[in-house]
């Protein structure tokens, strides 16, 4: 009896951008599958925004294959299984958090039970009835990652889902992100912080100059560093391979 | 949650950024003093003329001069100083904030998108249109006489005229990476047109026909009570396409090499289109004192003459004489006639040196094997001439001549309103919407 092969929710091969004559992505390739925790590592400039956007289809790609759930997607066009949290953003700044909420919710077609759940657990309600443009840079990153996550979409790309928030708030969104992740949703996450990318994701994809420097777990990317001194953690990995 | 329309959710969002938005609310406060300024002097002149001329004053007492067109070409000046930043920042706004990242990853057609910004955009130059309103009823509590389509035209002229500013500002905010380049590109546009007026007045030939489609000459049409259907076309063709580059530039996940081809090919279909629009004939003079039509009479007799009706006359662009020539006898006769030629001949632009031409300001008519020279340009030669190459006459005049509308009235209440009432209440409802989003 053969056994089907397991279908990548997200499989890129070889994917480039350039800007001009700056190449920004190259022969980027990697898989995920359905409810892993991809942190996506590499230092400021190494192309993880613009991975990102030409993942979601905000931005085009020049080259590459793109495929979700075994289809591919045409350069440029927005996958209906993902949905992409964009970093440093304050969109509708004029408007609430409730209205966001429930545009959002209306557009996308978001349960509501989903956002009130989101609302609890991200600490927000106490935001609801605030303008976005008035929130400081960490309690509009929960607003928004309470938008984010109360999306109906299988697989979540988000660009530094800790950024601006202190301590006990990363802490506890790491935790609601892993909560996602058992329910067999799948996250791709940007992160800066060696530490809360270590304690999040089950695996890495450690960018740099524009391409793929290493994919794996700690260990399998530990194992990649040759050396006299044996590498332990991650943020010596990063250091090693980028 | 999903079961309104995208466009619907769209027309929701845009509406309310619209009233979040402080250009919006500082246009309609300053709409109420820009209006003020228009009609207060125009009912104080109407009243000077009025006390002057007496009863029977004809088309020198039209509310259409008098008033209207005075009093709404207040949105001239919104439309070119005002609603364009009011357009950018409702389409620049979304990309600046990182909304547009998010909107966009629900596949909704790019017209879609453009369309509800538009659609909003001349819902709030509807609002802006109460100022003119109010002058409206003002005028009528001064017991002045009103023709409701006089007034239509007017609105209607300002309203495409809004529609052309909100797609070429959408475009340009589309199309520019910040809303001050936006900014630029729009007053670059209108200055643009003012050249190419210019250009026009000075050179004539196909820029004095070119300048007759740009938005001040479309607005001078519909304030005269003429509602041409080549112009109306042409600035539908300009809105559609207008819109069309901003729908493709908000498509940002497109490669550039793409947007540029399509915003090629929309350029190409939009000068064909233009193309053939300028041939469309058709005019409706909605004017109660027709005042861009021969007498009846005339007119029947001018479309009994089946012969082509050539006029040569050696006058220059810049020269008054001609301009008197072609905006009024020459443009009544091609609404009247079907088979009308007009050639201008001159050697120089302004005709200021031409006096030793001994031809220079000759008018020749001919009509078959006939030709007839007069240099005279008011109306009434004009149609002497034509009547006489034509060796007919145009019979009994009508009865139903415009009989004026004389108003010697004060403009009582206006200022307190215009400059007072609505720019203090729409500043304290923008301020109280402003504060406390709902």
């Amino acid at each position: 009896m053969s056994v089907a092969p397991v279908v990548p929710l997200l499989d890129v091969s070889n994917l480039g951008k350039s800007y001009g004559r700056t190449r920004a992505l190259e022969s980027i390739s990697f898989a995920i599958h359905r409810g892993e925790v991809v942190g996506l590592i590499g230092p400021n400039g190494a192309g993880k925004t613009t991975l990102f956007e030409c993942l979601a289809g905000v931005l085009s790609r020049d080259s590459g294959e793109i495929r979700v759930n075994g289809r591919t997607v045409a350069a440029g066009a927005s996958p209906s299984d993902v949905f992409y949290l964009p970093d440093a953003i304050a969109p509708w700044p004029e408007q609430t958090v409730k209205w966001a909420m429930g545009f959002v919710a209306g557009f996308f077609g978001a349960p509501a039970h989903r956002q009130q759940d989101m609302v609890r657990r991200l600490d927000v309600a106490t935001l609801i009835e605030r303008p976005i443009g008035a929130l400081s840079k960490g309690q509009r990153k929960r607003a928004l990652l309470a938008i984010a996550l109360a999306m109906p979409h299988p697989m979540l790309l988000i660009d530094e889902p800790f950024e601006g928030l202190d301590l006990r708030q990363a802490r506890d969104v790491s935790s609601v992100l892993r909560d996602e992740a058992s329910t067999g949703r799948t996250l791709l996450v940007s992160i800066h912080q060696i530490a809360d990318a270590a304690r999040l994701c089950d695996r890495f994809i450690l960018l740099s100059g524009g391409r793929v420097k290493g994919d794996g777990t700690i260990d399998a990317l530990a194992a990649q560093v040759s050396g006299a001194t044996p590498v332990r953690d991650l943020e010596e990995v990063f250091l090693a391979l980028t | 949650m999903r079961s309104r329309s995208a466009g619907a959710w769209l027309l929701r969002k845009e509406w309310r950024e619209l009233i979040a938005s402080r250009s919006f609310w500082l246009m309609l406060v300053l709409v109420g003093p820009l209006v003020g300024v228009s009609f207060i002097p125009a009912v104080q002149t109407y009243a000077e003329i009025s006390a002057g001329a007496g009863s029977g004053c004809g088309p020198v007492c039209a509310p259409l001069d008098g008033i209207w067109a005075p009093t709404f070409s207040a949105y001239e000046i919104a439309a070119i100083f005002l609603l364009p930043f009011v357009a950018i920042r409702q389409v620049a706004g979304d990309r600046q904030s990182g909304a547009l990242k998010l909107e966009l990853q629900r596949p909704v057609a790019s017209a879609i998108r453009i369309g509800a910004k538009a659609i909003v955009l001349l819902a709030g130059s509807v609002v802006a249109m109460v100022p003119a309103l109010i002058a409206v009823v003002l005028w009528m509590s001064y017991g002045g006489h009103t023709y409701a389509p006089d007034i239509f035209v007017v609105l209607a002229g300002h309203f495409l005229n809004a529609g052309l500013t909100i797609s070429f500002a959408m475009a340009a905010a589309a199309i520019a990476d910040h809303p001050s380049t936006a900014a630029m590109l729009a007053l670059a546009g209108t200055v643009g047109t003012w050249v190419l007026a210019f250009a026009g007045a000075v050179y004539g030939g196909i820029w004095a026909s070119l300048a007759g489609y740009t938005p001040a000459a479309l607005v001078a049409l519909f304030q005269h009570g003429l509602v041409r259907l080549d112009v109306v076309l042409i600035a539908l063709t300009l809105i559609a396409s207008g819109l069309s580059v901003a729908a493709v530039w908000t498509r940002i996940g497109r490669p550039l090499r793409s947007r540029l081809a399509a915003t090629a090919g929309v350029a190409a279909v939009a000068t064909v289109l233009i193309g053939a629009c300028s041939f469309a004939p058709g005019s409706v003079d909605v004017s109660e004192s027709r005042r861009n039509s021969f007498g009846e009479a005339e007119e029947r007799a001018l479309q009994r003459i089946r012969e082509p009706l050539r006029i040569e006359a050696h006058l220059a662009p810049a020269d008054p004489r001609r301009l008197e020539l072609d905006r009024q006898a020459i443009a009544k006769l091609r609404r009247a006639m079907r088979n009308v030629e007009v050639t201008y001949i001159s050697r120089t632009s302004s005709g200021l040196y031409e006096g030793a031409d001994p031809g220079y300001g000759e008018i020749w008519y001919e009509l078959g094997s006939r030709r007839i020279l007069n240099r005279a340009t008011t109306d009434e030669a004009v149609l002497e001439t034509i009547f006489e190459l034509a060796e007919m006459s145009p019979g009994e005049e009508d009865d139903q001549t415009f009989p004026g509308y004389p108003l010697d009235a004060r403009p009582v209440g206006a200022a307190v309103i215009l400059y007072g009432v609505w720019p203090a209440t729409l500043a304290g409802l923008g301020f109280r919407k402003l504060r406390r989003p709902t």
